[in-house]
């Protein structure tokens, strides 16, 4: 059993950590991103990429943090140009593109079978780096929220001309923290390969972006601490409800299915009983004086 | 609102206490837990189903006789949802908190290619009921399989095909690693006996429709289709060959899981080589168990029989001497004659020279044919 919960811990650590480099983009900023796997895969596909042909455990780091960085700027061209409801369709278009792609030249690193990483094989190892990376994160998306940039994002998000007649540029400062939260959805990536020990684009697809929109929008976009807690409460509900499957004594079938309709219904009634999530973003009160 | 917030902690709670409240077994001796991962959600759920039922059916026969030494085999059932990650969630349930020493499962091959290291570092077990990737082969002494691999399937595909006297033909077939891995070990075989390959066309599954893919095959020109694929796919894809006139014979690997769309257009046009072995003593005793527990209208896809195999192999690697271990498993096999008939694996734990027979369609059914 204790396995199991360093198993889950470690499964929730690395999956808050995509929630929070989400929260930065939509939370904070007002992007809409239908494509967040991307830089997750991304970054898992550089160690993957690095096996397969024989680079260094090193070497797929940086390739897979170099690979969310490039992808970062080239979804990124059409915001300056589109609205944020088409930046939305490119990002999902771009993520499905990239599986895709993974999909059909097995060359780059195995096609649809996939390719084995070396594996963090310590659970408690992997669970210490879960972790670490996700508390490192964290710290990381709190400077950003708390400092004049994030000022800035907050005002971009409420009122994109209003921050333009400011002085400001909006495609500056949205590069940048797409930047950032590429980054840090690579290294969770990253960090997912070696942990699993094997990459293949089925790990990859759209469904997966929604269950971390479902865990941001549970917890309470805008708010860092909503984005881990969110997180936590998928999993936990989606992992809970294999153990009272166990002893409801129902069809097998009919047990499966149960346990998503009952997925489901939570979510749908915590959307409805407290739609601001589970930890609301709070305001924040700023005076001129302060530094 | 915070009454809600009470009541969602305490169905929480409950349902994390429970992990450690499983009732207890009214049984003489503790039973033997074998894990199940198939996708009961998702895809390819009618396969899934029915390779649980026929693991159900062994593990009842195997229960009614006694169990293994007394231990009758408790099985613990996880749905993957198709999913790598629900499929390591349900792995690391079972080995970790439900402590199984062998797990039954149903692919696809990227997801049991995910699990396996997982069961490896363990030393645990995984017999494979439905993934082909050649790449299962890399896990010895980990993963068995029940069902031969591609690269046999294949082959003996393409040879017949060839030996039917078609010259051409074009490929169709679901972009993964069943579809690909088929197409490429079957064309190789029929190029190795004179046959030109017009077309290769691997498609994205799930698409409401395949027109455009296969307008390829029209400008191809073949003697013949080779396919193979899966249930709502290949209905779709046979409609859209149907409206675009194609007339050739379809030649496929495992016809008995597509679904044939318009009974009249493809009387005689489907045949293929499948899973053969299935009209011995034991698959006979386990169709009539099926029909027994399901309905006679039920057709049971052989995938009951894979299932019903594997949890026997795993009844027998238990009886040894030293328990359920992968020594044990490896030599389980011997002698063993089962649903699916004889089962030998080579050093890998891959299945060998397997019975394949050549079923067609007729008059709204397979019927065998002959034996390849």
């Amino acid at each position: 059993m204790l396995d199991f919960l360093i198993f889950a811990v470690t499964m929730i650590s690395i999956w808050s950590v995509v929630a929070l480099s989400l929260d930065l983009q939509f939370g904070l900023t007002g992007l809409v991103n239908f494509g967040q796997i991307l830089p997750f895969a991304l970054g898992a596909y550089g160690p993957a990429i690095a096996a397969a042909h024989g680079f260094s455990l090193e070497e797929g780091i940086v390739l897979g943090l170099v690979l969310a960085a490039a992808g970062g700027l080239v979804v990124l061209v059409p915001a300056g140009r589109l609205s944020q409801d088409y930046w939305a369709l490119v990002s999902l278009g771009a993520a499905e593109l990239f599986r895709l792609l993974m999909v059909n030249v097995a060359p780059i690193a195995g096609g649809q079978d996939g390719t084995a990483v070396p594996r963090v094989s310590d659970p408690v190892v992997a669970m210490v780096l879960a972790v670490a990376l996700l508390a490192a994160m964290l710290l990381l998306a709190r400077r950003i929220d708390r400092s004049p940039l994030g000022r800035l994002l907050r005002v971009l998000r409420e009122d994109e001309l209003l921050a333009a007649t400011l002085g400001r540029n909006p495609f500056r400062a949205q590069a940048v923290i797409t930047l950032v939260s590429w980054l840090m959805a690579a290294l969770a990536g990253i960090l997912y390969a070696h942990i699993v020990g094997y990459v293949a684009p089925s790990s990859f697809t759209v469904g997966e972006t929604f269950i971390v929109w479902t865990a941001l929008i549970l917890g309470g976009a805008g708010s860092l601490v909503g984005a881990v807690v969110g997180t936590a409460f998928v999993q936990i509900i989606s992992v809970s409800t294999r153990f009272v499957a166990d002893w409801s004594g129902l069809p097998f079938d009919l047990v499966a299915n149960l346990r998503l309709g009952v997925f489901g219904l939570i979510l749908v009634l915590v959307f409805l009983f407290r739609r601001e999530g589970l930890f609301p973003e709070r305001k924040v009160t700023i005076h001129a004086a302060d530094p | 609102m915070r009454r809600f917030f009470k009541a969602m902690v305490g169905a929480g709670l409950t349902a994390l206490t429970a992990i450690g409240c499983q009732p207890a077994q009214a049984q003489t001796k503790e039973p033997i837990p074998v894990g199940v991962i198939a996708n009961l959600t998702g895809m390819d759920v009618k396969t899934s189903t029915d390779m649980v039922r026929g693991i159900q059916i062994a593990a009842d026969t195997v229960n009614k006789a006694g169990g293994v030494d007394g231990h009758p085999v408790k099985l613990i059932i996880e749905d993957a949802q198709y999913k790598t990650q629900e499929a390591l969630n349900a792995a690391t349930k079972l080995y970790d908190v439900d402590k199984v020493t062998a797990i039954i499962m149903f692919g696809g091959s990227s997801i049991e290619l995910a699990v396996a290291p997982i069961a490896k570092q363990k030393g645990k077990m995984i017999v494979n009921t439905s993934s082909s990737s050649a790449k299962l082969g890399d896990f010895a002494g980990t993963v068995y399989s029940v069902l031969p691999l591609d690269d046999i399937v294949g082959k003996a595909l393409g040879e017949w095909v060839a030996s039917q006297g078609v010259k051409s033909a074009a490929f169709v077939v679901p972009n993964n690693t069943f579809g690909t891995g088929l197409m490429d070990a079957s064309a190789a075989a029929f190029q190795a006996k004179g046959g030109k390959i017009v077309a290769k066309i691997a498609y994205s599954e799930g698409q409401p429709d395949y027109r455009a893919d296969l307008q390829q095959l029209v400008a191809s020109k073949p003697d013949a289709i080779v396919t193979t694929g899966y249930g709502d796919d290949s209905r779709t894809v046979f409609k859209n060959a149907r409206g675009l006139g194609l007339k050739q014979i379809w030649y496929a690997g495992y016809p008995s899981i597509l679904t044939v769309e318009n009974e009249a257009w493809m009387n005689g046009r489907l045949t293929g080589v499948d899973n053969g072995g299935l009209t011995g003593k034991v698959a006979k005793e386990v169709g009539e168990e099926y029909a027994a527990k399901y309905g006679k209208d039920e057709q049971p896809l052989p995938h009951v029989f894979y299932g019903y195999d594997a949890l026997m192999l795993i009844a027998r690697a238990a009886a040894a001497p030293g328990g359920l271990s992968s020594a044990t498993m490896g030599k389980s096999v011997v002698g063993y004659d089962g649903a699916t008939g004889t089962i030998t694996w080579d050093d890998r734990g891959q299945r060998i020279d397997p019975p394949i027979d050549i079923i067609s369609y007729k008059d709204g059914k397979f019927v065998t044919v002959g034996q390849k």
